[in-house]
């Protein structure tokens, strides 16, 4: 196993000041993807330790109903806030952190550089989607402190811009991979991590028109009385049974037409990134890579038709449950695919076990988890007794929040130091994902177990006794855990405010001896990433293991005259940093 | 390849081996001239129409789906108890005529600028504005033509999906006059985008709004 740390020590400075704006206004409203990509990363920041604090009141009140919070009082305690909680938790959690963090955040980062272009497609549509989805965020959080009704017309809102800006920004991902790779960078060359975004803004493109669609409806009815998914007064109690029953229905399809399909959404980038530090730090090329790109398509296609599913419960034509659960089912082969290539990249790897390594592998660990209890889900018959339930909380948080989570903090831990010129603290990021791996399994496992035990065939009575009585020690054991997993966050949370604001150190170009673009530039990459000089591809994404370790992609192969005198093997390790990178 | 040192040309460049990006490297120094754009061989300036073509059809896609959502959820609920037909209000048709006529102008106008009679292209393409313009106004006197028959928003679903339909389908178009003004107004000399491939990306638009305006009529007609 190698010594990472060793190699981040002082090799050369990577002299990483490009042209910077200083004053505010330059700061704020910046057109590169780099700065863009790093807002909605902080975003996203802001967004998820609110969003665990509320999940944290949540649970608290669960167990300790009466307990008394600070601050909390002064905003009413009907049921109306606990269910204003729910909703602005899961808002800000699959929009502002799951959907925003890897594939506006980290996208917008890496995905120029990786395919050697020097900016997004659209800079200034980059910008406008960025504080599109800022006034969104605002918008669904403010919600939180107004009337109830106020409060979820201004949410509905918020949620519609963030449409806005999730098309543009979708928009903006596909056009910069289709038309602004550098020459060489073929299809099969993309790394991983382009296909999962490129894959991701396709489908995006597609779900959010939906949201935005379902949003416009939905505001109509509240603000201009107009009535789509509802029935007039008189109307609906002349026939309470057909159509009052019927209408929500429709508002649910096309919910779960966008929702089921944000799952992928939140998780294909993540499955990119995963599979990006896996080969890494295996120091093996991608086992099956064409397998994985074919699954990741997969996952795209099937994931934007199995909305059914979530419709079990609210009425379909008989035989719509046998498609919508076949095609749920399905999904398992993509990512069979996916976990058999992770595994066989791994086999016989030179394994580095860093903090964002362990990250990636705890991913794959929660994803094998919460997908097993994902094919109860996706059967008909036993959805019936286990939806909206514990059951599915405990499910869907694992494989798609903690999961996705995890994905993304392994990616921090891994692009940090070309983000920042500065790494992050290893020994800190190990404590850390050990609480939370232990902790996440601790808050959801049990949950699972709640969600079989409230459906158990007694009768109503005895259920309802039973469960309470078998369900309290495990609801305050989640409650317990969950305050010692929150808290542990604080580790990370103070490894990166000291990692940033440590002194700069002289950061080696690529720590990692990755193989992609990204670290053939200084860290930070300036402005224009390359210096107005594209680099050539010469390589496949992922060529680890050859004679000198890896190799870049720019660099080229033998059989390849070099495109440029002077730039001969750029890819080899420790080159001084004029050579490196470009041709 | 040689150095660069003006940004103009370093974008040119990298427009060039991006549009040759699904080649794999070529030996020789022959770059980007692989793809068989016509425009790009034809005018060698510095333009970059593939991401403007890719990004219109690529929002055209996202557009349908919008559109969709919005048609599925009016044949579904126009099967429940409380459904009142709508009479199509009579400037629908003229509008769609005018709308019909904007596309047919547009065509006119970007043949003349094939022909390189600028002066004539300037001419039906402000034609052109006009009758996008003129048609925008049509709906709202249509709109107006339906509250003097006591049709407002919340009066009933059918009339609910009229306004949304038009009101949705305008806003669309406006962002298509607002293409078309760039097209008239910017300076070329400053821009990476000639005027050709910006009336031509313009125009794909422009149809494609023409096209979605046919079939939200359709849908409102037939399905009323």
């Amino acid at each position: 196993m190698y010594s990472i740390d060793g190699c981040m020590v002082d090799h050369q400075s990577g002299a990483p000041e490009g042209r910077k704006p200083t004053s505010p206004r330059g700061i704020l409203f910046q057109t590169d993807h780099k700065a863009i990509g790093l807002q909605y990363l902080w975003l996203a920041l802001f967004s998820v330790f609110l969003g665990m604090m509320m999940s944290l009141v949540m649970r608290i009140h669960l167990v300790w109903p009466g307990a008394h919070l600070p601050m909390l009082p002064s905003f009413g305690d009907s049921p109306e806030r606990y269910a204003a909680l729910t909703l602005l938790h899961g808002s800000l959690m699959v929009l502002m952190v799951l959907t925003a963090a890897p594939q506006a955040g980290f996208g917008n980062y890496l995905l120029p550089i990786q395919i050697g272009a020097g900016d997004m497609a659209f800079p200034t549509l980059n910008l406008l989607a960025f504080w599109t989805t800022a006034v969104s965020l605002v918008g669904v959080t403010t919600a939180f402190f107004l009337a109830p009704q106020t409060g979820v017309t201004l949410w509905i809102a918020g949620v519609a811009l963030f449409c806005v800006a999730a098309l543009a920004n979708a928009l903006n991902l596909s056009v910069t991979t289709i038309d602004l790779r550098t020459k060489g960078m073929t299809l099969p060359r993309l790394p991983i991590t382009v296909w999962a975004w490129f894959i991701n803004a396709i489908l995006s493109l597609l779900i959010f028109s939906i949201l935005l669609a379902a949003s416009v409806y939905l505001l109509a009815d509240r603000v201009l009385g107009t009535h789509f998914f509802s029935l007039p007064a008189m109307l609906s109690t002349a026939s309470p049974n057909s159509q009052a029953v019927a209408l929500p229905a429709l508002w649910q399809r096309l919910f779960w037409f966008f929702a089921q399909a944000q799952v992928y959404v939140a998780i294909l980038p993540c499955f990119g990134i995963v599979t990006h530090l896996i080969s890494t730090f295996s120091r093996k090329p991608v086992w099956a890579q064409r397998a994985v790109v074919l699954a990741l398509c997969a996952v795209g296609l099937v994931g934007f038709c199995i909305w059914g599913q979530h419709t079990f419960a609210s009425g379909l034509n008989p035989y719509s449950p046998l498609v919508f659960g076949l095609l749920a089912s399905s999904l398992g082969l993509p990512a069979s695919i996916l976990l058999m290539s992770w595994f066989g990249t791994l086999w016989n790897g030179k394994v580095q076990l860093t903090t964002a390594m362990l990250f990636a592998l705890g991913f794959v660990s929660l994803f094998l988890a919460g997908g097993l209890s994902g094919l109860f889900l996706a059967r008909n018959d036993l959805t019936a007794t286990a939806a909206s339930d514990d059951f599915i909380t405990g499910h869907f948080h694992l494989v798609m929040g903690i999961a996705a989570t995890f994905a993304m903090l392994g990616a921090l831990f891994f692009w940090f130091p070309k983000m920042f010129g500065r790494s992050l603290d290893e020994r800190l990021g190990k404590i850390h994902f050990w609480i939370t791996f232990v902790g996440v399994y601790c808050v959801f496992m049990p949950m699972h177990w709640l969600g079989l035990i409230a459906h158990l065939h007694l009768s109503p009575e005895a259920t309802l006794t039973f469960a309470t009585a078998a369900a309290w020690p495990i609801r305050s054991f989640v409650t317990s855990a969950t305050l010692v997993t929150i808290t542990a966050q604080g580790i990370f949370l103070v490894n990166f405010v000291t990692s940033l604001f440590k002194r700069s150190e002289a950061m080696e170009k690529n720590p990692w001896r990755a193989t992609t673009l990204e670290w053939s530039l200084p860290s930070p990459p300036p402005l224009g990433n390359f210096a107005g000089r594209p680099p050539v591809v010469y390589r496949d994404a992922y060529e680890f293991g050859s004679e000198a370790d890896f190799a870049l992609q720019s660099r080229p192969t033998d059989s390849t005259p070099p495109a440029m005198p002077g730039g001969t093997e750029p890819g080899l390790q420790r080159l001084p940093p004029h050579a490196a990178g470009t041709t | 390849m040689p150095d660069i040192h003006v940004v103009d040309d370093i974008e040119l460049i990298i427009e060039d081996i991006g549009g040759g990006g699904g080649n794999p490297p070529p030996l020789t120094g022959d770059g980007g001239s692989g793809d068989g754009d016509p425009n790009k061989r034809r005018k060698p300036t510095p333009t970059s129409p593939r991401r403007y073509q890719t990004a219109v059809v690529l929002a055209m896609l996202s557009i349908v789906m919008f559109f969709m959502a919005l048609a599925v959820t009016f044949l579904v609920r126009k099967t429940s108890s409380d459904w009142v037909p709508v009479h199509l209000p009579f400037m629908v048709w003229v509008n769609t005529i005018v709308l019909l006529a904007s596309s047919g102008t547009m065509e006119l106008a970007r043949r003349k600028e094939r022909a390189g009679d600028l002066k004539g292209f300037r001419t039906l393409w402000q034609v052109t504005t006009g009758l996008g313009v003129l048609f925008l106004v049509g709906q709202v006197i249509a709109w107006r033509q339906l509250v003097e028959q006591g049709f407002y928003v919340s009066t009933n679903p059918a009339s609910s999906f009229f306004y949304i339909f038009t009101a949705a389908h305008g806003v669309h178009l406006l962002g298509g006059v607002g293409a078309l003004c760039y097209v008239l107004l910017r300076n070329f000399k400053k821009t990476r985008l000639t005027q050709s491939v910006a009336a031509e990306v313009t125009s794909h638009y422009w149809h494609f709004m023409d096209g979605l305006w046919l079939f939200l009529l359709a849908l409102l007609y037939l399905g009323k």
